[in-house]
């Protein structure tokens, strides 16, 4: 007995059952005949456009004329965020991937390069930080300065103040009194003279 | 786990050199003919000899928890955070720092900036804005900051106000427990 086969599309099984028992014959193998020279190299007949002779010449003609297309580059035009955002783009020809870093060299001269840059930083840093505190020392001494002169011209002052009275009334014993009671003013400071104080009476209930 | 590119290694290297003065030394041959390199693993950055680096390349990605010394994250902007696992690393070569005193040394341990009343001395010429180590009094570090003021501007300060801006202190082994070394 034969052994049974399961055949998934039946018509097809059907079709080359039908076909003949060549095929099975020659072990289930078929040939496709390729007759050489028919279709395939039969050249479709060139088609004429009214008016315009079919001349090959003419086509390189149209391709040297193609108007020339300017890249956003060339033309200087501002950069616009499109989907790939502007700084994302990558170069083209470049090769993908990171490079490591993981020699001494390389990393030696990153390592020189920082240290460099930094060192610069601080230095500019440091320099600026001591300008400053020259400026601001400037200035305060410009500032005691001021203050000092503005207290010896109090002084003086105050001096030529005393001396006017002192010169107005020589002599004068009342006017010595008066000195005497302006220095005690002077040394002590003067006072608001006390209001008189308040009294509050309730009248006497009759 | 893979070593750093070039741009990598540039941003790492420029956080490390705010706090120290000496880079050179990072990269120095040991005597036994090994060196130290870094290595990103899960955007860590580990500063790890390069011998027990390739040890580790026989373990997955995943399955590799730590190695060697963890520096800090690289961030998704691209910026790089130190840890205080770096801690040791830039006490080694500290280009500025400060010493607190032992009443200042619990604030600081539990997070907050140093005060002037707290500091006990200082490094001289250190402009404002500079990365500093900060020091115990028994010379124990035990963080690291950002100087608020220069050593001038800090001396006319009063008491109260803030000599250094806190980035990493001791105290974060506790606190950050979780997140400090995975995660």
């Amino acid at each position: 007995m034969a052994p049974t086969r399961t055949v998934k599309n039946k018509h097809a099984a059907s079709k080359t059952n039908g076909a003949g028992s060549k095929s099975s014959k020659d072990g289930g193998i078929t040939k496709s005949k390729s007759r050489s020279g028919s279709k395939a190299n039969v050249k479709a007949p060139a088609i004429q456009v009214k008016g315009r002779p079919n001349i090959p010449g003419l086509d390189k003609n149209k391709t040297k004329k193609q108007q020339r297309v300017y890249t956003e580059k060339e033309l200087g035009i501002p950069e616009l965020n499109m989907v790939t955002p502007v700084g994302v783009t990558k170069p083209r020809g470049k090769k993908k991937g990171k490079v490591f870093v993981d020699d001494r060299e390389s990393m030696a001269t990153i390592l020189a390069l920082v240290q460099a840059e930094k060192e610069g930083q601080i230095e500019s840093k440091m320099i600026r930080a001591r300008q400053m505190e020259e400026i601001r020392e400037a200035r305060r001494a410009e500032a005691e300065k001021k203050e000092a002169e503005r207290k010896a011209k109090l002084e003086e002052t105050k001096e030529s103040l005393r001396k006017k009275r002192k010169r107005h009334g020589h002599g004068n014993k009342h006017d010595d009194d008066e000195d005497t009671s302006l220095k005690a003013v002077t040394a002590t400071g003067t006072k608001a003279a006390k209001p008189k104080k308040k009294r509050v009476s309730f009248a006497a209930p009759e | 786990m893979r070593a750093l590119t070039d741009q990598e290694m540039k941003t790492v290297l420029d956080k490390l050199a705010n706090y120290m003065s000496d880079l050179k030394s990072l990269i120095a041959p040991l005597e036994d003919g090994d060196r130290y390199v870094f290595r990103l693993n899960h955007s860590r950055v580990y500063y790890v000899k390069l011998s027990i680096a390739n040890l580790a390349t026989s373990i997955s990605r995943d399955a590799l928890l730590s190695l060697g010394t963890c520096l800090g994250k690289m961030t998704k902007t691209g910026k790089f955070r130190l840890h205080i696992t770096a801690l040791p690393i830039l006490a080694q070569g500290a280009r500025h720092k400060i010493w607190v005193k032992d009443n200042g040394a619990q604030p600081f341990l539990y997070g907050s900036n140093v005060v002037k009343a707290h500091v006990g001395r200082w490094s001289e010429d250190c402009p404002e804005h500079s990365g500093c180590v900060v020091y115990s009094m028994a010379d124990i570090p035990l963080g690291f900051g950002v100087t608020a003021r220069s050593t001038a501007e800090a001396r006319r300060l009063d008491p109260t106000g803030i000599v250094c801006f806190r980035q990493a202190d001791c105290g974060e082994y506790l606190r950050d427990e979780d997140t400090l070394f995975a995660g």
